[in-house]
């Protein structure tokens, strides 16, 4: 054979190292590009929920009626953090943004003790709003977004809020339902005849009848949904509901901790646009281990503004804060 | 070396090959937390699964299931089936079947074939709006005698815009004759959710669950007995115990309940019942979430549904009967002297026998990857 055409020859040709190296190479590249495409989705719906910007508008100097929230850097040094967390119906009996938080819960997470503090706000107290007058604590979001209902939040009750974390009626039936559903003991049947049927009734104004018998028992999301949310069988009303809502954001909390990595997929597709923090990727990076790390139920304190913290009879059927006693507790437990 | 338009071809198939995999093998790494499920009847039993005596019925996802020798039968469809009951007799079966706005007790054959309607509550809109006027049956038993049916019901009720309260109270209706011929055995606290779950005895009186608010405003569940209408009977736990779901032994003699002290838990609890009222309250399991506890009919032990694992769906549990009632240990033989005569030597010491120590006796998991509706008390035929 001439030297010529085996050099052309042996151009089209590569020695087994290269090829082991580009099969190796190619193996990784592809798998890796498997997982991309699995986890894509997710990343997608993450991308859109998280990291949301807050405009927290600076509340006029008559609002301010209480002293003014500890420094962050004081927060930041101890590690420790405040989350508010909102519920809101938002059926289409609202527009979209325009709703209201019936659930709205101040969270002070502590790392390095492992401890939580669950302070539920009842929705009807009557508050100093950020966006200006007075109203029902829950109008804020309604009036402008999470930025007005954290601000509302921390000039009233004197704290710093570092985060939020909103989701819908249907966020939350979704999420419940995607983890498989949660275990929880009713402490009473929960029965109502007034329940709003403006889920998946068809009809936003219209009620259907409720009945969640007593007891331990696997809830999926829409009867979870009925437990937290029904309050008309309650002589406690919005307190009985407060509670609730805080033996199902706990039994979450326990069933999350079973899932895999390989669940966030399904479980981010669940949720869709049904769920709105401001926390970052790296945040919620740094929280799924630490969440999963407090094991110790007697560290999560659950704290409800029962009477004589509020009192009814404030306009619209709202509730009376008593500030008194109320910024003393709140302070203890959100320095 | 391979020619450069093979390798390429090959890379290529390595690659759709490879990323398939990874996204196939993520799919498959799902946790078990999230799968659905299975029916029952879908389960092949074991060749050495712990087989129960007699028949157990139960209910899930609305369908109604017997389970002998290891092995399940779907009763019914999966269409609002719940609370199955035992006649005294054993021959027939009580359920309630819930509907959205209402729930009625037929009886039917153990084989699930329907042959009454026993409570009708549906009822018209009171307005467009307004459905308030339906109401709910739960929890039907039989009273020993098989003349009275006894369940917890919601109506009548008052009617009016702002009238919110719903209790439930324990109702003895004639077998066989309508809802309007019954009548009201307990009066029911307001706003609590009311008095469910009775169990009837012989004596002709109830043991029941009594939900009430306790002095901090929480609400929890009682035992009560009473044995005539209308009076307000005896409660039998503390509210600070707050415990819920009776069941009699066989004989009478214990009552096995679930008790939460006001937190997320259940414990299994047993006491004496001399007939009218309890013994000191023995936690029998705390570390499971146990409900709708009811003794075995040989008095062998207890069944009972909890999760297969943390914040999973309700499993068929059983615990036998040596884990609450130990066997006493065997007398320690003491030497005596040998008949016949005088015994002049030292008496022979016995052989020293190793401390009895009762073995520990654990609850046995008699199902895995089902979901039986826990708010669903089980029936035992023996």
């Amino acid at each position: 054979m001439r030297p010529g055409h085996r050099a052309r020859k042996s151009r089209g040709r590569l020695s087994p190292f290269t090829t082991l190296t580009l099969a190796v190479l190619a193996i990784a590249m592809s798998a890796a590009a498997g997982g991309f495409a699995y986890f894509m989705p997710a990343a997608l719906v993450t991308l859109n929920s998280t990291s949301q910007v807050v405009q927290v508008p600076s509340p006029s100097p008559t609002d301010i009626l209480f002293s003014p929230s500890p420094s962050p850097t004081l927060v930041a040094q101890q590690g420790a953090f405040t989350v508010l967390l909102l519920g809101s119906d938002d059926d289409s009996k609202f527009t979209s943004d325009h709703v209201l938080t019936q659930s709205m819960i101040l969270m002070r997470v502590q790392p390095a003790t492992k401890e939580v503090t669950m302070l539920s706000i009842p929705r009807d107290l009557y508050v100093h709003l950020s966006t200006g007058g007075s109203g029902k604590i829950d109008g804020a979001y309604s009036l402008g977004s999470a930025g007005a209902a954290i601000a509302t939040v921390e000039q009233d009750f004197g704290v710093h809020v570092d985060d939020y974390i909103w989701v819908g009626l249907l966020g939350l039936i979704k999420v419940i339902d995607a983890i498989g559903g949660i275990d929880i003991v009713t402490s009473s049947p929960v029965m109502d005849d007034y329940y709003p049927a403006d889920v998946y009734g068809g009809d936003p104004y219209g009620y259907q009848r409720v009945a969640v018998l007593a007891g331990p028992q696997h809830l999926d999301g829409i009867h979870a949904m009925q437990y937290v949310r029904s309050r008309h069988s309650d002589l406690q009303s919005d307190y009985g509901r407060s509670k609730r809502q805080q033996q199902v954001l706990q039994a979450i909390r326990l069933k999350a901790k079973q899932l895999a990595p390989s669940d966030i997929p399904a479980l981010a597709t669940a949720i869709g646009g049904e769920l709105k923090t401001s926390i970052g990727l790296d945040k919620v990076a740094r929280l799924v281990p630490l969440a999963a790390s407090f094991d110790n139920p007697d560290a999560i304190r659950q704290v409800l503004l029962l009477p004589p913290y509020a009192r009814s009879g404030a306009p619209g059927g709202s509730l009376t804060p008593n500030w008194g006693l109320i910024l003393p507790l709140v302070h203890q437990y959100f320095p | 070396v391979i020619p450069r338009f093979l390798l390429a071809a090959g890379l290529a198939i390595l690659m759709a090959i490879g990323g398939m995999t990874s996204y196939v093998y993520l799919g498959s790494r799902q946790s078990k937390a999230v799968a659905a499920p299975l029916k029952p009847i879908a389960v092949l039993p074991r060749a050495q699964a712990f087989t129960l005596p007699g028949t157990i019925y139960l209910a899930q996802s609305g369908a109604l299931y017997s389970f002998s020798a290891g092995r399940f039968h779907q009763l019914t469809s999966e269409a609002g089936w719940t609370q199955p009951s035992l006649s005294p007799d054993g021959n027939s079966l009580l359920a309630v079947q819930r509907y959205p706005t209402y729930s009625d007790v037929y009886i039917m054959t153990r084989y699930g074939s329907v042959t009454g309607h026993l409570t009708s509550t549906q009822a018209p809109p009171r307005s467009t709006w307004d459905i308030g006027a339906n109401a709910w049956s739960f929890y039907p038993r039989l009273s020993p005698d098989q003349r009275t049916l006894w369940i917890s019901y919601d109506g009548p009720k008052a009617a009016g815009n702002g009238y919110f309260d719903v209790d439930m109270a324990v109702w003895a209706v004639p077998f066989g004759g309508s809802i309007g011929q019954g009548r009201p055995w307990t009066s029911a606290n307001s706003y609590t959710g009311g008095d469910v779950q009775p169990v009837p005895l012989t004596s002709g009186g109830i043991i029941y669950t009594k939900y009430s608010y306790d002095s901090e405003a929480n609400r929890v569940g009682q035992l009560w007995y009473t044995n005539r209408a209308g009076s307000a009977g005896k409660a039998l736990t503390t509210t600070s115990a707050d415990c819920a779901q009776p069941a009699l032994s066989p004989d009478g003699g214990s009552i096995a309940m679930i008790c939460t002290y006001q937190k997320q838990v259940s414990y299994l609890t047993i006491a004496s019942w001399n007939g009218s009222s309890l013994g000191g309250l023995q936690t029998v399991i705390s570390d499971q979430l146990v409900a709708e506890p009811i003794w075995a009919p040989d008095g062998s032990g207890i069944a009972y549904l909890a999760p297969g694992g943390p914040a999973a769906p309700f499993q068929l549990w059983f615990l036998p009967k040596n884990a609450y009632a130990p066997p006493p240990p065997s007398p320690i033989p003491t030497p005596s002297p040998t008949p016949g005569g005088p015994h002049n030597a030292p008496l022979p010491s016995p052989t020293p026998s190793p401390a009895h120590v009762a073995p520990v006796v654990k609850p046995i998991q008699v199902t895995t990857n089902l979901g039986f509706d826990a708010t669903s008390p089980l029936a035992w035929l023996g």
